[in-house]
Order: C-alpha cells, then structure tokens, then sequence
C-alpha cells in the first residue's frame, strides 16, 4: 500500500464513525421532520372522530370517540358533493391527459412553421392571472346552461379546455425519449400516429400516470371557480364548495367536526391513490420538470 | 464599471464572478429593452411589407387565374371542386356558407353594438294588478357583457375567416402551378392520410388549441378590454348597462396625486410584499427540500421509501383541508397559543400574534409555506441528485473535500443549472400563489391605511386582492382587471430580465 | 267551401281557447327559493301550506336551496338571472341589491300591508327612497353579551371594568370584535350618543350621511374601546364557540344561543352590555339592531310576479314568523308575533330587549362604511396618547368625506341634461347612436345675476327634449316634464331658479 492510501483508508474510517452520528442525527432530524408533517392530519383525524361536541375546542384527543360524524355526512348534501367531484375528477383526468399529451407530444417531436412562437404565446399567456377571467368563463358556461345545477359538465370543460397550456412537464420527459427510435421507425414506413402509438407510448407510463394523477387531484381542492358556477345551488356544488360552506359562520359551530370527517373522506382516493402511484409520480416530475 | 477580459473573468472568485454577472446583466437591461422595441419596430416593418406582399399576391393571383381560380374569390373551394378535390372545396364551401349565415343572423348585430356596449337596461313595467297586487315587472333589453363577449368572438370569427378565404386562394394559385407541371392533385384519401402522417401535428393540435382560444384567449382579452370600461357588480351590463371609459381606471389606479392614500401606493405596498414572498416562498422551499431529499439519500439512511411516503402525504391532501385546518390552528385562540399557555410558556398577555401582526402573519405564511413545498421540491430534486455522477463525489472525496465544499462545488452548481428555468417559473408562480394566502390568512392582518377597494391586508399578494376586488357586493371588475394588467407586466418584466441573467438555457435539443 | 272551413276552425280555436282557460285557472310555477340551511324543510313546508290554502288556485313547484344570507346577496349580484326568485340577505346587503337591480320593488298594496304589520326600524330597512323592496324576516339581528357565571359574578355584569379584571384575574379572554367588524364596534359610539345615519334614493345611491363619531363624544367612545382592546384578556372575536377556546365572556347573537347552551349549561349567563367608565361618567354600551329580510328576484312575467308577491307575504306573515322562532328561535319582525307569550319568554330574546333601549336600527349603510369604520378598533389599539385617538377618527372622517366627493358648488350647480353630443354641440331627438350621450352626461351651466345659463350655445331639431337638474340628482329639476323644442336653432338653454322657468336665447 502505497502511503496516501493507507491515508485515505485512514481518512475512511474517521468517516466511518463520523457518518454513524450524522446518520444518527439525521434519523431524528426526519423524525421531527415527518411529525410536523403529519401532525395537521393526525390532528384532523382525531377531531372527526370527537362526538362529546361540534365545535372547535382547545384540545386533540376525544373525550368520547365515534362515528356520528361520518353518519351525519350521509345525512347532508355530501355524498352528493362528493359524487360530483369525483365524476369531475375521473372524466377531466382522462380527457385532459389526452390533450396534454397530444400537445406535448406535438411540441416535442414535430419542428413545424409556428412552433417556438407558440410556445412562447402560450407562455406569455400563462402570465395572466386567471383570476378575472371566471367571471367571464361563468358567463360562457351560463349560455350553455353548463352552471347551477349542471356544473359538473361545465366544471370538465373548463378544466380540460384550456389544460394544454400544462404541456411544460411532459415535453420536457418526451425530449428525453431518443429522437432516434422515431426516425427509425419512420424509415420502416410507420406513420407518425404508429410512431406515437407503438413506441413512445409504451415509454412513456410514468409522464402519463403522472398527468393523470395531477389532473385527477385538481378537481378535489377547487374552490374558487367551482364556487361561482355552483352558485345557489347544492346539487351543483362540489365537496370543496360544499365543505367551505360549513365553515360560513352560522354554521361553524355545528359543522366543524364533519368538516374533519368530510376532509378525512375526501383525502382518503387521492391519497391512496398517490400511495400506489408513488413511484411513477416520482418518475414523471424528475423526468419532465427540470428539462424543458 | 469595468469590462473584465475572459481571463481576467477567470481569476475572479466565486462571488466576484457572480456580482460581476449580475451586474453585466443588469446593465444590459436597457440595451435588451431597447433592442426588444427595435425588434418590435422591425416587426411592424416586416409585417407592412408582407402586408403589401400578401394584397399584390392577392391581386396578381386574380389576374392570372383562370376562371375556376377567379370563381373561388366569390364562392370559396369552387376552385377546389372543380379540379376534383371535392373534400377541401365542400370544407370551404360549408365554412365559407356557415360564416356568412352568422354574420347575418347575429356576427352583424355584435360587432354593430360594441362601439356602444348598448343603448337601454332594463326597463320597469307598471302591471295591471293581477291577484290584487300592482307588481312591478322587468322588460330585458340590451346586455353590455354578451355585447362585449360576442363581439369580440365575431372578431374572431371574421380574421379566421380572412385567413380561410386567402388560404382557399392560395390554394388555387398552387394547384394551378401542380397541374401545369403536369403532376396529379392530392385527393380527399390523401388529405385523410396525411392527418395521421405529415400532417399528424395538426390533427394532434385541433382540439387543445380551440379550446385555448376559445377558453383562456378569448377570456384575457375580454379581460384587459374590461378595464377600459366600468363594469362592476352594480353595472352588470344587464340591469344596467356598461360603457367605454377610455383610460379612467388607469388613471385611477396609477395617479399619485393623493400621496400615500392613493391607490399607487397601496399597489406598491402589495406588489413590493408580493415580490418578497415569492423570493422566500421560491428560495426557503428550495434549499430546505433539497436538504431534505439529500438527507434522505445519503447512504445508511433507513426507511427512505417511508419519509418520503410521509411527506409526500401533503401534496395528496386538498389544501382547503390542511390549509384552512392549519390557518385556525395558529388563531389567537387556536391550538398553538392554548398549547402554549398549558404548557406555561407563555401567559395571556404574550400571545403570540400568528394572524394579528404584520410582521408575524407575513414570517407565519412563508414558515407555513416550506410545511407545503418541500414535499414536491423533495421530489423534484430526489431524482435530479441521484443523476449527479458518483464518481464526482468520489474524486472530491479523495482530494480530501469535506461535505460542504462537495455540496458547493458540486451539487449545488448542478442542481442550479439543471433547475434554473424551474426556479424562474417557481418565482413566478409563487407570486400567484392564491391558494396559500387566501386560504391561510385571506390576506389579514388588513392594511386600513389603505383607501383601494378590496379591503387589502398586509400579507395580500396582488392575486388575492384582485380576487378580493371581483367579490361581494362592491366588486369593481374594472379595477380588477387593471390589476391584472400591471401583475401581468410584472411577471413579464421578471421573466424577461431572470432569462437574461440565467448563465445559460438549456437548448431543448441537448436531451435527445 | 273554404270559408266554411276557416270558420269552423276558428269556432274550434275559441273552444280549445276556454278549455285552457278554464284548465288554467290553477296557476302553475317553477320556482327557486333561497333560505339558510336550517330553515330549509321548514320553509318547504310553508309554500306546501300555500299551495294548499291560497284563494287564486296558485300552486308553486319550488326547489329550496340552502343559500346563506351573506352568500345570497354576493350570488344575486354576480348573476341576477340565475339567482333565486324568493332569498333571504341580512339588511346590510340591502342597498347594493338595489343597486345592482337584484330586487324587485313591492307593490304598494304589499308595502302597505308589511309596513303596518312589522317593527318600524325593520321596514325602514327595507325601504330605499319611497319604494319598499324587500319582506322583513326577523328582527333579531343585534347583539347582547354571553357570559360564564363561575368566572363572572351577577354583580359585576354591569361594569366592563369589572368584567375585564375578573377575566384578566381568571386567565380568560373577553371576546368582542374590534378588530374586524365594525357592527361590533360601533357599540361604543352608540353609549356616548353618536350617530351614523345614511339616507338613499329610489335606485339604491346613497345621498348623505350624517355621521358624529368624530366628535368630543366620539373621543370618549374611543378612549373606553381603548380600555377594552388594550387588555391583555381582549380576544377579538365573536363566535359562541370561543367559550370551548378560553373565553370567559362572547358578545355576539341569538343565533349562538344553543352552541352557548351546549358549551357552558348551567354556568351560560346572558345579559345586555355592559357600562364603561370614562371620567368618572359610565355610559352603557350601545347596538346595532338589524334584521333579515327576504327579497323577491325581478320579474319579466306578471303572473309569476304577483304570485311570488303573495307567497312573500305568506313566508314573512305572522304565522310563518312565528314557526321560525318555534323551530329556529329566530326573533320575529311581526308585531303581532312579537307580542305571543313564547316569543316574550325567550331567554336570548330577553336579553336582545334588555339591550333593546340602547340600541338603534341600522337602516341603511353605504357598503364602504363597514371597511371604513372597522378599522377603527385597530387604529385604537396602536393609538399610544389621545392625540393618537384623535388621529384614528380624523382618519375616519376623511374616508366618509371621500364617498361623498361633490363639493357644496357642485352640490348646488344647474346642469343640463338630455341627448346631446358635447363635443360638436348638437342635441337630438333619437338616442339611438353611440355618438350621443343619452342622458347621461351634465353639461354645465353658470351664473350670471341669479340666472343660470350654459356657457355656450347648441344646435337643436325639433323636439329635442331635455332638462335642468341640480346637483347632478334628480330633487330639483327643471320643467316637470322634460323641455321640448318647438322651432329648431342654435340656442343657449337659461334658467331661472327662482320661478324654475327654463328658456331658450337665440344665439
């Protein structure tokens, strides 16, 4: 052994010890980390399953624990709400990974006349703020008769209407995708929609379950815009919407525990979902969003 | 300042080459500016001339056609049929047929009215008495917003159709030329096929287009026209109309001649707030998830699938839940402060103001926010960390480099370079971030210095008063709307300046 | 032979005309009805009741929303058309819903009727110019304080000073919004006698205020708010819920009378306000006394209009009134219902009477103010000397001096108003054009010698009408009828203020 490495090894094993206690240290790091983390549901968790009162209190833990909470939801408008979320969420993660893909797939593989200025159109759309344009997108809905009661229609084509501007992530995961197993295919005559069909397709699970995911979660926290076309009616309205209500102040203090329960319930596909998916979730944000 | 030579740039440290790079670049602005009005001028020049291009084309197209060519002036796709593309032709034919049956059933009426935005509200009628009762009834009449709305699509509608007629003649002009050369025309087959093959961008692009125009276009320019006018929750533009203002509400916005009263001021509070939250909210989540997710990569570390698992959790969660739940928890009489005062750590008289004072509610927010976005930049950054060579560290090791010069000779410039442009749009929008601030604090603690509508409080960013402007019973749409122009230029301003600072974006083909 | 046919099917017509018309003696219509969640069975059940009872054969198909008062009046604002034929919306929404044409005017055989039946302070609230535009719902919408006895002797109840040390003593808050609502603060103003007081047009404008909180008695108003907020127990706050938190003492309504119940049992005690003491003289806090109302949305069918007139009625009468205090304990507005045993006996409506002689209606108030005058209570709070006091009501002051931005000149200047183009100074006689203000712009005029007269001269055709306003409103306006030209011209318009004569000057 020569003698810088019997240094290094030297150096190694200082290391060696070292880690152990960061390692240490950052095992308790996290800990502390993940109970800040989870406190907010933990606590959520505990209070819809409080049943000795309603309204808030200066404590966590039940005194009397059951499910009236939950039983009370059924008794309300929530299933209903809750119905119509979900509808929102299913259709608008299907159709809207549809456009988004079509679109990034578009402006990631074709070098048409136009291209870079409609990028950059589009970016310099998204530097709008959308909050006045609901007014405007009420109105539009409100002449098709797509509000009030028939929100949920009205609710998916607003969202997919306009989700090809999120084409950023998942071009930047097709540029990733070798240009050269399309130019291959393309000289053994496939047609481009083959091209798309059976080669990037298959590659591309996790920037599709990745846009699924999103667009399935959006629909649940919407508030501000749902709120407008739900306007005035409870059938209408979404659990966001419905929910938010109950925190109105004439209602507060007979809601707030099925407030918890409710935001148990809602939380609960998403979260499973996001459970299952996790790895591709993964996937699809660190293959998309840094490399556009 | 001085101009550095490559190798004179090369001896520099760090921090000078940094300070020097920013400097240059902010010298540059107004070079960059002016050079972007030049470009703009240009424009202009390039677009006249091939204006006069497109009209002689137009004329000499007419003169030298023959009959079928001149025949699609006045009936679109006649050219078409007539040479056998009967597909194409009955597609202009039916647009051309479609277009003209709007104007006259309706495009006329819209685009005659939006001088005006209407001439009579609605009216009150003295009923005869029905039931006993003398009501009052309502007669509707013109409705300013649908006057706006649908003028501006028969607008629209009409450059879309002036794009189609001198496609249609152009298209003549071609096949003419095809056919003189003695090749064989494109059949309807052909045209299917090339949807799915040449042609595949366009098909792909159909759909989401319109519905970009039709529902975020059309909506920004309905919006920015709404601030030359004075809609408001009283003048709907149904009960009572709306009309043209012509620069009032800028004005009203911009002048300064009430001193700190004026609404200026408060928009330069908001957006200088706005502005120092996006640079926290963007940094803070930054560093901390990167710290995060490099504490849960290190080797030896156990259970990394669980902490990841765990604090990916927030992300699943609808944020009106945690938010809302979180917001009430930091009350003056929340579960914080109650905790607290168990506990004995403080008393009545010290508790702590989380939603009541300036300062506290603005550190509150962005503390609240890192709770909400280290878990996507702990996501983000996982992957991109992983991707640094290990050999890097390796080397580095070897040469005796401790963990902090690793991390800022080599993570930290990697993860910058791949990560710029995600900051810039991270920056931007943070400062759109209505979800947070509304549903934390609603923007309290208020500003009552203030005299702007909206009721600005002071950890409003210019998003959530704007949305605080549009709402309740004094909802000036108008104001608003000018609102949304100046956070517009902001966020162009920004972007513009931060990509010319960026030591390099990335070519988009350098991944394939 | 085709005129045997043409009379035969018009003979049939006239038939199949009466069967319908005898069919159609019911009236049938689909309606949409927007109530507070908790009252909404009960409200489905009363509009069965007048379905079931009422003489014109009206039958209502309704769909009950449960729409909360404050959201009412935001949505019928957004969307007029959309919004419910029948809501209900606490009376500071009142003004903007005119305004914004989102209540349809009473008749004056309703408006009688309702006026007669209910609480005056009530009426008032529905009332903008001369026109009535809404039913009163209940007259329960003030404040009273809420108390727990084991932290808060009887003894004490009387005395904010006392009040405040036993929850200083007790570590308890005493919860009363300052700091965000100036319904709740303007409580002090109201103990030393100062006065806010709005008045409106027929459209819903408001015209002028006559406000005294920044006077010698304001100052005493705020140097007591000051004690209050610059406790260390002061929460501000006013949910009934609170007393789950820490609180000690909640002013708020009747409508936290059970969540108050609930928390504290036997130990709730309910009081009116109590005095504060500044220099030695106590003054009793004072209260807004509100009310809800329930508004009918316009109308384009008149069957339907008179219709969902009497079903108002209906809803907001003593009997319906009264069903709402047994079910809801909502305090009724109806004199009559006012007057039952029940209503009389009610603990929360007790000390809603209790407050009662220190209270004043709220009538109507310029949506502005509540952003305005909520502010105070944090001004107050900063506030370290009386000059700092001072301060926070000329501030004040200044504010509602701007809502009203005419000056006294202005006020009193004659303008002329009509279809005109100020620009080429013509006048017209149709306004069917874009280029012409139609009566809505003032052009303006000046005074020479008592006579006023427009500082130039315009071209008019025959039958051009106009007319001579002050102050740019309606009150005084010149000739009764509109001004028409008989012989066309170029002409300055002249009047004189005295007689009201309005004349045409050859130019």
């Amino acid at each position: 052994m020569s003698e810088k490495s019997i240094t290094a090894s030297r150096r190694h094993m200082g290391l060696k010890a070292a880690s152990r206690v960061s390692n240490t240290l950052i095992h308790i790091l996290l800990t502390v980390i993940s109970v800040i983390w989870l406190i907010p549901f933990v606590f959520i968790l505990l209070q819809s399953f409080r049943v000795e009162s309603t309204w808030q209190v200066g404590y966590v833990v039940p005194k009397t624990w059951g499910f009236a909470n939950y039983i009370n939801l059924f008794d309300s408008d929530f299933p209903r709400w809750y119905m119509n979320t979900f509808i929102v969420a299913v259709v608008t993660a299907v159709l809207q990974t549809v456009i988004v893909l079509c679109m990034s797939y578009t402006l990631s593989r074709f070098r048409f006349k136009g291209r870079k200025l409609l990028m950059r159109f589009m970016m310099i759309l998204g530097m709008f703020p959308g909050m006045l344009t609901m007014i405007i997108l009420y109105r539009v809905l409100s002449d098709l008769g797509m509000t009030q009661a028939n929100a949920v229609p009205g609710l998916i084509l607003v969202y997919i209407a306009s989700s090809g501007m999120g084409y950023y992530v998942s071009k930047g995961f097709f540029d990733t995708i070798p240009k050269s197993l399309d130019e291959a295919a393309r000289v053994d005559g496939a047609t481009r929609f083959q091209v798309l069909k059976k080669i990037i397709l298959p590659l591309s699970k996790p920037i599709v379950i990745y846009t699924i995911l999103t667009a399935f979660m959006a629909p649940w926290g919407d508030y501000v815009f749902a709120q407008y076309v739900s306007m005035g009616t409870s059938a209408g309205k979404n659990v966001a919407v419905g929910m938010y209500g109950w925190l109105n102040k004439d209602q507060i203090a007979s809601r707030y525990t099925m407030f918890c329960a409710g935001g148990v319930l809602v939380a609960l596909p998403v979260t499973i979902l996001f459970m299952c998916l996790q790895k591709y979730y993964v996937e699809g944000v660190t293959g998309g969003a840094v490399k556009g | 300042m001085k101009q550095y030579t490559d190798l004179e740039y090369l001896r520099l440290n760090r921090l000078q080459r940094l300070g020097y790079r920013l400097a240059s670049g902010f010298r540059a602005i107004p070079k960059k500016l002016a050079s972007f009005f030049a470009g703009i001028g240009r424009g202009i020049g390039k677009a006249g001339r091939a204006a006069a291009n497109e009209f002689s084309d137009i004329f000499t197209t007419f003169i030298n056609g023959d009959f079928k060519t001149k025949m699609s002036y006045l009936v679109m796709g006649f050219g078409n049929i007539a040479r056998g593309q009967v597909l194409r032709g009955l597609l202009f034919l039916l647009f051309e047929i479609v277009f003209i049956g709007y104007m006259v059933l309706a495009g006329g009426y819209w685009i005659g009215m939006l001088p005006s935005l209407g001439f009579q509200g609605r009216e009150e009628v003295m009923s005869k008495g029905k039931f006993g009762r003398s009501v009052t009834t309502y007669v509707y009449h013109d409705d300013s917003f649908k006057i706006l709305l649908y003028g501006v699509l028969t607008i629209f509608f009409i450059i879309a159709f002036i794009y189609t007629w001198r496609l249609n003649i152009k298209q003549n002009q071609i096949a003419e030329k095809i056919l003189k050369s003695g090749k064989r025309l494109k059949s309807g087959r052909d045209d299917l096929r090339s949807l799915v093959d040449d042609q595949f961008h366009k098909t792909l692009l159909a759909l989401p287009l319109t519905g970009i125009v039709v529902f975020t276009v059309l909506p920004i320019i309905f919006m920015i026209l709404v601030a030359f006018t004075n809609y408001s929750g009283a003048n709907d533009g149904r009960v009572n109309l709306f009309h043209w203002m012509g620069l009032d509400n800028f004005n009203a916005m911009l002048n300064w001649s009430s001193g700190a009263t004026s609404y200026a001021a408060t928009f330069g509070e908001v957006l200088a707030w706005t502005l120092i939250w996006a640079f926290f909210a963007t940094f803070t989540n930054y560093f901390l998830g990167m710290l995060v997710a490099m504490a849960i990569n290190k080797k030896g570390i156990k259970f990394k699938k669980g902490w990841r698992t765990i604090l990916v959790l927030t992300i699943a969660i609808p944020q009106f839940i945690s938010l809302l739940y979180v917001s009430k928890m930091f009350a003056k009489d929340g579960l914080i402060n109650l905790t607290l005062m168990d506990l004995g750590i403080i008393d009545m008289e010290h508790l702590l103001p989380f939603w009541e004072d300036p300062t506290w509610a603005r550190i509150t927010v962005i503390l609240i926010n890192i709770w909400i976005g280290i878990p996507y930049l702990m996501l983000i950054t996982t992957g991109i960390l992983m991707n640094i060579p290990a050999d890097l560290y390796e080397s580095a090791r070897i040469d005796g480099a401790n963990a902090w010069q690793q991390y800022s000779k080599i993570t930290l410039p990697y993860m910058l370079f791949v990560t710029g442009p995600y900051l810039l749009t991270s920056f931007t929008g943070n400062m759109n971030n209505f979800n947070v601030i509304y549903l934390l604090t609603g923007g309290a603690p208020t500003n009552y210095k203030s005299t702007a509508p909206g009721t600005v409080g002071y950890t409003d960013l210019l998003i959530t008063w704007l949305f605080k402007i549009t709402q309740g019973a004094e909802a000036k749409y108008y104001l608003a709307s000018v609102v949304g122009i100046l956070v517009f230029v902001v966020v162009a301003v920004i972007s513009l300046i931060v990509y010319n600072l960026l030591p390099s974006i990335k070519n988009e083909e350098d991944f394939q | 032979m085709k005129k045997v046919l043409a009379l035969i099917l018009a003979v049939m017509m006239v038939f199949s005309v009466c069967a319908f018309a005898s069919a159609e003696e019911t009236y049938e219509f689909d309606i949409t009805v927007w109530v507070a969640e908790e009252i909404k069975d009960l409200t489905m059940k009363q509009i069965e009741d007048f379905n079931a009872n009422n003489e014109f054969g009206i039958k209502f198909n309704a769909t009950v929303e449960p729409v909360s008062e404050s959201e009412a009046a935001t949505n019928m604002i957004v969307d007029v058309e959309a919004g419910g034929d029948i809501f209900c919306f606490a009376q500071d929404q009142f003004a903007r819903l005119v305004q914004a044409g989102a209540l349809a005017k009473l008749s004056p055989e309703a408006a009688e009727a309702a006026g007669a039946a209910n609480t005056a302070g009530v009426v008032a609230a529905a009332t903008s110019g001369d026109a009535m535009y809404a039913f009163p719902l209940t007259a329960d919408n003030g404040y009273f304080m809420y108390y727990d006895k084991t932290v808060v002797p009887e003894e004490h109840i009387d005395s904010m000073e006392d009040i405040i040390a036993d929850c200083e003593a007790a570590g308890k808050f005493f919860s009363f919004e300052m700091e965000s609502s100036a319904w709740y603060l303007a409580s002090f103003f109201f103990a030393t006698g100062c006065e806010s007081e709005w008045t409106t047009d027929e459209d819903g404008e408001f015209i002028s205020v006559n406000d005294t909180f920044n006077s010698p008695n304001g100052l005493i108003a705020v140097k007591g708010m000051k004690k209050l907020v610059d406790s260390v127990s002061h929460n501000s706050s006013s949910a009934g819920s609170a007393f789950a938190s820490g609180s000690a003492v909640v002013v708020t309504g009747t409508w936290d009378y059970n969540t108050v119940l609930d928390i504290l049992g036997d130990n709730m005690g309910v009081a009116d306000l109590p005095c504060f003491t500044v220099d030695g003289v106590q003054y009793h806090l004072g209260s807004y006394n509100g009310c809800k109302l329930m508004g009918i949305k316009p109308q384009v069918d008149e069957d339907k209009a008179a219709a969902l007139e009497l079903l108002g009625e209906y809803l907001t009468g003593e009997q319906c009134q009264l069903e709402r205090f047994e079910e809801r304990s909502w305090g009724p507005a109806n004199l009559a219902a006012q007057g039952s045993e029940a209503v009389q006996a009610n603990p929360g409506l007790v000390a809603l009477n209790a407050q009662a002689p220190y209270s004043i209606p709220q009538g109507q108030i310029h949506g502005s103010w509540w952003d305005i005058a909520k502010v105070i209570g944090d001004d107050v709070k900063a506030a370290e000397d009386e000059a700092g006091l001072q301060t926070a009501l000329d501030n004040y002051t200044a504010k509602i001096a701007a809502l009203f931005t005419m000056t006294s000149d202005e006020k009193n200047a004659w303008t002329v108003i009509g279809t005109c183009n100020l620009t080429d100074g013509f006048f017209y006689t149709d306004y069917n054009n874009e280029t012409r203000s139609n009566w809505t712009d003032d052009i303006p005029m000046v005074e020479e010698d008592g006579i006023w007269k427009t500082t130039q001269a315009y071209e008019m055709e025959i039958g051009v009408e106009f007319k001579v306003r002050q102050g740019r409103s309606w009150d005084n306006a010149f000739p009764a009828d509109n001004f028409k030209v008989e012989e066309a011209g170029t002409y300055f318009i002249t009047l004189d203020p005295a007689t009201g004569a309005v004349e045409l000057v050859a130019e």
